[in-house]
């Protein structure tokens, strides 16, 4: 329920921008298609995980990691775009840290799990100077959702666990962030760089056998996007 | 307008789409049948794995866990210590689930893999209702570290219940010295355990199917009991070990009634009575309630998440009073010669029944006020026990039978019922172990009881192993008597130093009387072991 009325608010932001400005209605290229490179700094921190025969101080760190960037882009105006970014779902390992072994399971250090995630994002963006310009900065704010799936224990996993493990993280919705700069190649392509700053929050349960552990991880994934893009249509 | 939707929508669907995605993980399979022996999770859950150094080194760094290792010796293999959920069958026949303790020897020593044998251990007493003697994690659990030390790290697979009442059972109460219900709740753990042994990690370590069955205190009185019940189902056991059980219940039984009161008498109580109410309903009754006013409900107190000290404390419970130190005047209608008989057996020790002995002072803190047993309920008991006495208590009739004529009072007839006295004999060899001078579970009333019982058998059926035997040690067990005696002197002269708490000569007797019954215990799990290790 909150996704979609986060959804709709911001919708409805975008909605009224597209209405200011369909006043002046230049003769702009009205949709961009991105195509790049992701990487992701991850920043994860997690609390110790919780629950029965799991001994102090057992962590996990995320991978950092690079995939596939993709976005759509619609202008409203010149300078005003709204920006859906998605990167292909990419896999990302878990790492185990704190005790070198849990009991003579080693564990530290161990990729005890992978996800993938699927990370949308909408930004509202602004850019600098006329679309003429060679370069033109832009910043942008918006909304990202996370969600995870095809959640693994890796096998090192199961046994630091004790059995097969079934992994689930709440999906998250927070703010999104982001500033880059285009290079203009001509009149249809350009190129991108950007990076963005999002903080994503997730309940993290394990269930291995009937046991629940459970921790909380928060993540600010810092992703740096290189991308190349086309213009088209109005 | 419109595109906008669109883009927006198209946004949502893409993470509902997420969220659906497959999720290619799995846990553990629940069984969806009840029935006595199914395995509840599959494969079973490991808590901990330790290699054979590993564990050494954990027992090594404490005290006690390295003088477990000198009887244990070191460990050879690593041991895999698996939490099985199972389902079986509580004192009054309700369905239900219980847990315990798969530990698998594993490494790359011979004796720790391939077919090895299976030891099915039965725990003693414990007013833990969270106990999980599986859970080695828990520092607290020393009787999972004593098997794991003594018989997993050395090859032997074990199988150990938490019991019905304990950890995730939700029954409400345990089913206390109940041999139907204790043999059939090992028999179905073994079952399960069975179900769940090629399904571990440690899958290189199999059943050979040579099958022992021990366990101490009140885990004797279930091991025994076990044994009885498969050679009556005509399944396989190789041996069995017995060890400080109550088995003679009626002797027993009688024994404390007429003033012989053990240490722990008090914590046994309710769960004996909470037991055999549920079983039977024959225990309590608003006419003759066994429990004091003072304590009303204390049935309903154990096992307790509440550590049995602060039970204490709090007035819960008294920590030795069972009796009335106000003892009851019996007075039967036209039988005044066993009414004066039977007041004076009542009274506090010594008495005509209890004449003066070393254990007094033990009986003698079993009589104060506030108390837990009534007089009147006492005295119905010690009435039956004239009417229809056990054959070797007080007096000691050829071959100890139980009672030539059932009981008639509800509590001594559940004590019968569970009186391992019944007309059995073990057809496997059988080892008796415990401690001449238990203050707990009595050595005599119990041990040499079924020795005596069982003393027709041909030589080598039944062998018992006093490990603080009166007379110099000597014989196949005579180091572990020794190394016995010389660990109860090294305390008692321990608890005189400095370091010890600098007791008294008389505060460290106590003191080592009161551990008594559990300092026993490593010393006959080692006889176990090396009775075991013949066959």
């Amino acid at each position: 329920m909150r996704t979609i009325k986060f959804g709709a608010a911001v919708a409805a932001v975008l909605a009224s921008s597209y209405a200011a400005s369909a006043v002046a209605d230049d003769d702009f290229l009205a949709n961009d298609v991105r195509l790049g490179s992701y990487t992701v700094l991850y920043h994860s921190n997690a609390n110790n995980l919780n629950g029965p025969y799991v001994p102090d101080g057992v962590n996990f760190t995320a991978e950092n990691l690079e995939t596939l960037y993709g976005a759509y882009v619609r202008w409203f105006t010149p300078n005003i775009d709204a920006e859906l970014a998605l990167g292909y779902p990419p896999l990302a390992k878990v790492k185990g840290s704190g005790p070198q072994t849990l009991g003579s399971v080693p564990y530290d250090g161990q990729v005890i799990s992978s996800a993938r995630w699927i990370s949308p994002t909408l930004l509202l963006e602004y850019n600098f100077f006329s679309p003429n310009s060679p370069f033109r900065p832009y910043i942008g704010a918006g909304v990202n959702y996370t969600t995870f799936y095809d959640r693994d224990s890796t096998a090192a996993g199961n046994a630091a666990s004790g059995g097969p493990t079934k992994i689930s993280l709440t999906a998250s919705v927070s703010a999104a962030f982001t500033a880059g700069l285009t290079y203009r190649l001509s009149d249809r392509w350009h190129l991108h760089g950007s990076f963005g700053f999002s903080q994503v929050k997730s309940h993290l349960t394990t269930n291995t056998d009937g046991i629940v552990r459970t921790s909380n991880i928060s993540f600010a994934p810092t992703p740096i996007i290189i991308s190349i893009g086309y213009s088209f249509g109005h | 307008m419109f595109k906008l939707f669109r883009l927006s929508a198209f946004a949502l669907g893409a993470a509902y789409l997420a969220a659906c995605g497959g999720s290619s993980s799995q846990t553990g399979a629940v069984s969806a049948s009840t029935s006595p022996g199914t395995l509840s999770v599959t494969p079973p859950f490991r808590i901990a794995s330790l290699d054979a150094s590993a564990f050494q080194d954990e027992l090594a760094a404490s005290s006690t866990g390295a003088q477990l290792l000198e009887l244990t010796g070191n460990p050879v293999c690593g041991v895999d210590f698996y939490y099985i959920r199972f389902w079986t069958v509580g004192g009054a026949g309700e369905t239900t689930e219980s847990s315990g303790a798969l530990m698998v020897p594993t490494g790359a020593a011979p004796a720790c893999s391939g077919p090895r044998p299976i030891v099915e251990y039965a725990h003693g007493t414990n007013s833990n209702k969270a106990l999980n003697i599986a859970d080695i994690t828990n520092a607290a659990n020393t009787e999972g570290v004593l098997i794991a030390a003594m018989f997993a790290a050395q090859g032997y697979i074990v199988v150990a219940p938490n019991y019905a009442g304990y950890d995730i059972s939700t029954l409400g109460y345990h089913p206390f010295l109940d041999a139907a219900q204790q043999s059939g709740e090992m028999m179905d753990i073994l079952t399960a355990a069975r179900t769940a042994l090629p399904t571990t990690m440690a899958s290189a370590t199999g059943d050979n199917g040579q099958l022992f069955l021990t366990g101490y205190s009140e885990g004797g009185h279930v091991a025994m009991a076990t044994l009885r019940a498969m050679q009556a189902a005509g399944k396989t056991v190789t041996a069995a070990a017995p060890m400080s059980g109550p088995y003679a219940l009626e002797a027993f039984g009688d024994t404390i009634f007429f003033g012989g009161v053990d240490i722990g008498s008090t914590e046994f109580a309710p769960l004996l009575v909470a037991s055999y109410q549920h079983a039977y309903g024959n225990v309590d009754s608003t006419a003759n309630p066994v429990f004091s006013s003072t304590y009303a409900g204390v049935e309903t107190l154990l096992p307790s998440d509440t550590p049995i000290d602060t039970l204490f404390e709090e007035g819960l419970l008294p920590e030795t009073a069972l009796f009335d130190s106000t003892t009851p005047v019996v007075s039967i209608p036209g039988e005044a010669a066993l009414s004066a008989e039977l007041t004076a057996l009542l009274g506090v020790p010594p008495t005509p029944g209890l004449p003066l002995g070393p254990q007094t002072p033990i009986f003698q803190l079993g009589f104060g006020n506030p108390y837990l047993v009534n007089n009147a309920f006492r005295v119905s008991y010690a009435e039956d026990a004239a009417a229809n006495p056990d054959g070797a208590v007080p007096t000691a009739q050829a071959g100890v039978p139980l009672a030539a004529v059932k009981p008639t009072q509800g509590l001594r007839q559940d004590f019968y019922l569970n009186d391992l006295r019944s007309g059995w004999y073990p057809k496997v060899p059988t080892l008796l172990c415990g401690g001449q001078n238990d203050p707990t579970v009595f050595f005599k009333v119990n041990t040499e009881i079924m020795a005596t019982y069982w003393s027709t058998l041909p030589p080598g059926a039944v062998t018992v192993l006093d490990v603080d035997p009166p007379t110099t040690p000597s014989g196949p067990f005579e180091t572990l008597q020794v190394a016995f005696q010389a660990s109860e002197a090294a305390e008692l002269a321990y608890l005189q130093t400095p370091a010890g708490g600098g007791l008294s000569p008389t505060a460290a007797e106590t003191q080592v009387i009161e551990g008594y019954h559990t300092a026993v215990a490593p010393f006959c799990a080692a006889g176990a072991r090396a009775f075991f290790s013949q066959f």
